[in-house]
């Protein structure tokens, strides 16, 4: 590791690699590279790229499987005419691919006074208090009734506005997914939203949310350090990770954290020290609504020294300085391979993996032109053995079944929530964890219950974006109103004792009611946010199967197997499979059952998405 | 290369136990399951309960149980320190945050054992990592499974199904057992598999486990097993459970425990959270932290009130706990950062109130400036093991911690 170090002192910039270094990381490369030509025959660990000879419609169903959200069947025809190199380079390097990108259809629902959005609810009435407005919104005169109500409603009118919108974004996205002809980018765009996890949750502006979607559509294929510092000035993470109050003098350290342990490095590479001098670099850097901006007023330009580089660094110095560590290469390269290819990675493969990486000025195109030719990435190792992330899973799901339009129910929020994985809500700032982690019981069934809503679209679906959940209270509030209860009234919560203190604490302040508020917020957001299309998912599985060319309910269930199933199926689970649809159809014969052969196959495919064996691929 | 699955063992032996158990007809009668299930408990110490909820993003411990008496805490805490004012005070030294009536009416009724300054040499300033340390129960070791995990595995050799219970989103650390499989579920209202009754037979049908199957595959298995046998067992009972007790605005996951032990699950070992690093309070954190803190005392003491309503209140003990403290200092965006030892919280009506262990002193830090811990913070796992549940401390946790006099 000393050797690359002591390259790298004068370097400000990656960007140009000297032909010494190159050549210096190109001899290790090679040295680790001999390690593997003893590997086994299948190909597990060997970068080398895969032959020509070798390439079939098995490979090219695994290759867009990783790569994208699944192949149909005309997909994987095309890409396996392609032969290897030109059908990876199509995925890898999207741009010379033709686009059908459509923007985020946006509501109007951005208010003049309304940016920057107040930490809190008691943060938005204090001001009103003390400046008669906030957020756009002036306090009535002394003397009247819930003087602070108008603030109060418009500032839950900003935070289900927000959310409803970041869920018609979310919609934006997977129907984005689902027809791309660019599937990688869409992609990495998911891989990077968990790798610089930022959640609406906190950010609470969906406008922001979108940017920074756009900035991982735009450079996920690109340089590291490029998208690394678009997204260290990205104003969805500048808030996420409170920039706006890391100034001069006064350094927060939670970028400058996060950056380390989660963005480039991981934990035991770096200093306590390490953080807190980095933090001060990255002082001034702040946001206004959607631009980036640097305060030099704000900005400490004293000495730091991190990771033993010592100048008046500032945060671009400092994201160099990071990834000019050999551990960078290996935490960035091993996470992309890790989502990509599967869990157990060996160190001396990481290593190889990561000296790459760093070699190429942290192409990330590069990287997985590597990792896609591979013949590990297409051994038995890496086949089928990777457990589908649920937006993966529910996408792919929907492209298999030949749809072009997200269903409207069930609701894909609801449903990628109850898998644990809703988009523009990373749990933490960690990501979401992968692996085996999208598995336990309660999330084992809800992969079933979302095959069984697909097939069997919800009569009693209630649209989440219309209608406040229960857990508002907001229903029963309103029908209070609507009696002529008293507002206050109307706010006791029935069948409980209100001994809580949370509950006897709220709405005492009675310049605002806080149940009202939230009841008018969404009233308000309703009226301007646009609705969802409500269809659901039209299947046509009978014409799949017969343009198949099936005849019996062996070929069918074998067709839609061979679909929608990568991992291998027991030949006793085929049978049993087959013994249903035909038990249903009360014959073998397709073509005899032909006018009612949509609803047992419905079955059939709901019965073979729920196997154990779907979620792997 | 392929591992075996840590569930190998667990399936034959649990099959087994199933057949006498369990009988036929597992998925026709409802009524049936809960009785089932109460066959597990018999003897008093078997109905022993441990819940643990984590406050997970590094709670503040410093304006939690704030200690008033001491200068120090006000010349670190110049903005943010609260004072004895508007403190719940519970002594001559310490007091609760203002929304914490519920914790004030425990400790005062002897029903909660603060233990301080609890945590580990070489801390860990990651919440990923110190949680995954207390998680384990093994700083700095990489352990594959949860000291709730290896508890189980210890205490229940039998691997009596549904022994632990974790709701959350995904299954944390804590709860991986070698051979226990924990029901980990969130809603108990979407913890059953739709189906049709001419579906039933295959959707329900114990997949065959096949030795050629990858050790995904395996594992997918088992967890569909775990499903099976426990959903319907957690749906009744939470959907037959009805409290007029009043968790406050965030409950957090205790009334479905509540509705569980109700049930009379044989569940002896539960674990939730206040969940996606709340307590992360980097920024602005005086009304977020006290808000935080309200729903939390609120949801814990309306707990034991339930527990008491439905006449258990002997049998469970609760263990609070976050993965570190904060720094000791503000920070000058009126927040804090991560830091390192914090107090623990054993409440219930089995447990002797009171303050345990060392005031970390706020005079002397670490070169970070934080509290240098006093206690090790398996201390408190090992009188929760040895003097609650009854087990073995010194193998669960692979060394010797001495416990403390809370249980009597």
């Amino acid at each position: 590791m000393l050797p690359f170090l002591a390259m790298f002192p004068l370097m400000n910039r990656i960007v140009p690699m000297r032909p010494l270094l190159l050549a210096c990381l190109c001899w290790f490369v090679s040295i680790a590279s001999s390690a593997f030509a003893m590997s086994p025959p299948d190909g597990k660990d060997d970068l080398r790229p895969i032959d020509a000879a070798q390439w079939t419609s098995a490979s090219t169903a695994h290759l867009l499987q990783r790569a994208g959200f699944g192949g149909r069947p005309d997909e994987i025809a095309e890409l396996t005419r392609l032969g290897p190199r030109e059908a990876v380079r199509r995925l890898v390097r999207w741009q010379s691919v033709p686009d059908n990108f459509v923007p985020f259809d946006e509501s109007d629902l951005h208010d003049p006074g309304l940016e920057p959005f107040p930490a809190s609810r008691p943060a938005t009435t204090d001001a009103a208090k003390r400046d008669g407005q906030a957020i756009g919104v002036a306090a009535k005169p002394a003397g009247n009734n819930r003087r602070l109500q108008p603030v109060t409603n418009k500032f839950f009118y900003w935070l289900r506005a927000s959310r409803l919108e970041t869920h018609r974004l979310s919609y934006w996205w997977a129907q984005r997914m689902l027809v791309t002809p660019r599937p990688l980018q869409e992609k990495l765009a998911l891989f990077w939203h968990g790798h610089f996890a930022t959640s609406e949750e906190k950010v609470r502006d969906y406008r922001k949310m979108l940017k920074q979607n756009m900035l991982f559509r735009e450079k996920g294929n690109g340089s590291f350090r490029e998208l690394m510092i678009g997204v260290a000035q990205d104003p969805a993470m500048l808030a996420f990770l409170d920039a706006g109050v890391n100034v001069k003098g006064a350094p927060n350290e939670n970028f400058a954290r996060e950056i380390m342990e989660m963005f480039t490095l991981g934990v035991g590479h770096y200093s306590e020290h390490d953080i807190r001098e980095a933090a001060r670099a990255f002082t001034g850097w702040n946001a206004q609504d959607l631009t980036f901006t640097f305060d030099a007023a704000r900005h400490d330009d004293g000495i730091k020294k991190v990771l033993g580089r010592e100048g008046p660094l500032d945060g671009i110095e400092v994201i160099d300085t990071l990834l000019a560590q050999p551990a960078a290469g290996e935490f960035i390269a091993g996470k992309l391979y890790t989502y990509f290819v599967r869990q157990d990675l060996s160190p001396v493969l990481r290593a190889e993996l990561g000296a790459r990486l760093r070699a190429s000025g942290y192409d990330i195109a590069d990287l997985l032109e590597t990792i896609f030719l591979s013949r590990d990435f297409y051994s038995s190792a890496s086949v089928a053995s990777r457990v589908r992330p649920p937006v993966e899973l529910v996408v792919s799901t929907y492209r298999q079944a030949g749809l072009t339009q997200v269903p409207g129910v069930p609701d894909f929020n609801e449903v990628t929530d109850s898998l644990g994985q809703k988009l523009f809500y990373p749990p933490t700032v960690a990501g979401w964890a992968q692996g085996r982690s999208w598995i336990t019981p309660g999330l084992l069934i809800a992969r079933s219950n979302f095959a069984y809503d697909l097939v069997y679209p919800d009569i009693n679906f209630i649209p989440p974006d219309r209608y406040p959940s229960a857990d508002y209270k907001i229903r029963d509030f309103s029908d209070k109103l609507a009696l002529g209860l008293d507002v206050t009234t109307a706010s006791k919560l029935e069948g409980t004792d209100m001994s809580s203190m949370s509950n006897q604490m709220a709405d005492r302040d009675e310049e605002f009611n806080t149940r009202l508020a939230s009841y008018r917020g969404w009233q308000m957001a309703l009226e301007r946010v646009k609705p969802i299309p409500r269809a659901p998912a039209r299947l046509e599985l009978s014409h799949m199967v017969l343009a198949d060319g099936c005849r019996t309910a062996a070929d069918a269930v074998d067709a839609l197997l061979r679909r929608f199933v990568s991992a291998p199926i027991a030949p006793a689970t085929r049978t049993r499979l087959t013994e249903f649809l035909q038990h249903e159809l009360g014959t073998a014969d397709l073509a005899a059952a032909r006018s009612y052969l949509d609803e047992p196959l419905r079955q059939t495919l709901h019965l073979i998405l729920s196997l154990p064996e779907y979620q792997l691929g | 290369m392929h591992k075996p699955s840590p569930f190998d063992r667990v399936l034959n032996r649990r099959a087994a136990l199933q057949a006498g158990l369990l009988g036929a007809g597992w998925l026709s009668g409802i009524p049936g399951a809960l009785q089932h299930a109460c066959a597990a408990s018999s003897t008093r110490d078997d109905k022993r309960i441990l819940v643990v909820l984590e406050l997970s993003g590094g709670n503040d411990g410093l304006n939690t149980l704030v200690p008033y008496g001491d200068d120090a805490y006000y010349r670190h805490r110049p903005k943010l320190g609260i004072r004895r004012q508007q403190l719940r005070v519970i002594d001559d030294h310490h007091g609760f945050s203002s929304g914490m009536a519920g914790f004030e009416r425990l400790y005062k009724d002897g029903r909660m054992a603060v233990v301080h300054g609890c945590g580990y040499t070489q801390p860990s300033f990651s919440h990923f990592t110190s949680a995954a340390y207390w998680h384990t129960a093994m700083p700095n070791s990489g352990e594959e499974y949860g000291w709730i995990g290896r508890l189980a595995d210890a205490i229940d050799p039998k691997l009596t199904p549904n022994f632990i219970v974790n709701i959350d989103e995904t299954q944390t650390l804590a709860v991986r057992a070698r051979n226990h499989l924990p029901v980990s579920f969130d809603d108990p209202k979407r913890f059953m598999r739709k189906g049709l009754y001419e579906e039933r037979p295959l959707l329900d049908a114990a997949p065959a486990a096949d030795p050629k199957d990858s050790a995904s595959l395996r594992f997918m298995r088992d967890v569909a097993v775990s499903a099976r046998e426990s959903s319907q067992l957690v749906r009744e009972a939470c959907a037959r459970y009805k409290t007029p007790i009043d968790y406050g605005i965030s409950p957090l996951d205790l009334p479905k425990i509540a509705a569980l032990i109700s049930a009379d699950l044989p569940t002896r070992l539960y674990y939730c959270a206040y969940r996606r690093n709340a307590f992360d309070t980097h920024v602005q954190q005086a009304e977020l932290h006290q808000r935080l803190l309200t729903y939390a005392s609120d949801a814990v003491s309306a707990f034991m009130r339930d527990l008491e309503r439905i006449g258990r209140a002997k049998d469970v003990t609760l263990l609070v706990f976050s993965e570190f403290g904060r720094r000791v200092p503000e920070n000058t965006s009126l927040g804090t950062d991560h830091g390192t030892a914090n107090h623990m919280y054993v409440i219930g009506q089995p447990v002797r109130g009171g303050h345990y262990g060392t005031l970390p002193s706020l005079t002397q830090l670490d070169e970070g400036d934080n509290l240098i811990h006093t206690t090790d913070f398996r201390r408190v796992y090992a009188t929760l093991i040895d003097g609650w549940l009854g087990g073995d401390a010194k193998q669960v946790l692979r060394g010797q911690f001495e416990g403390f006099p809370i249980f009597g």
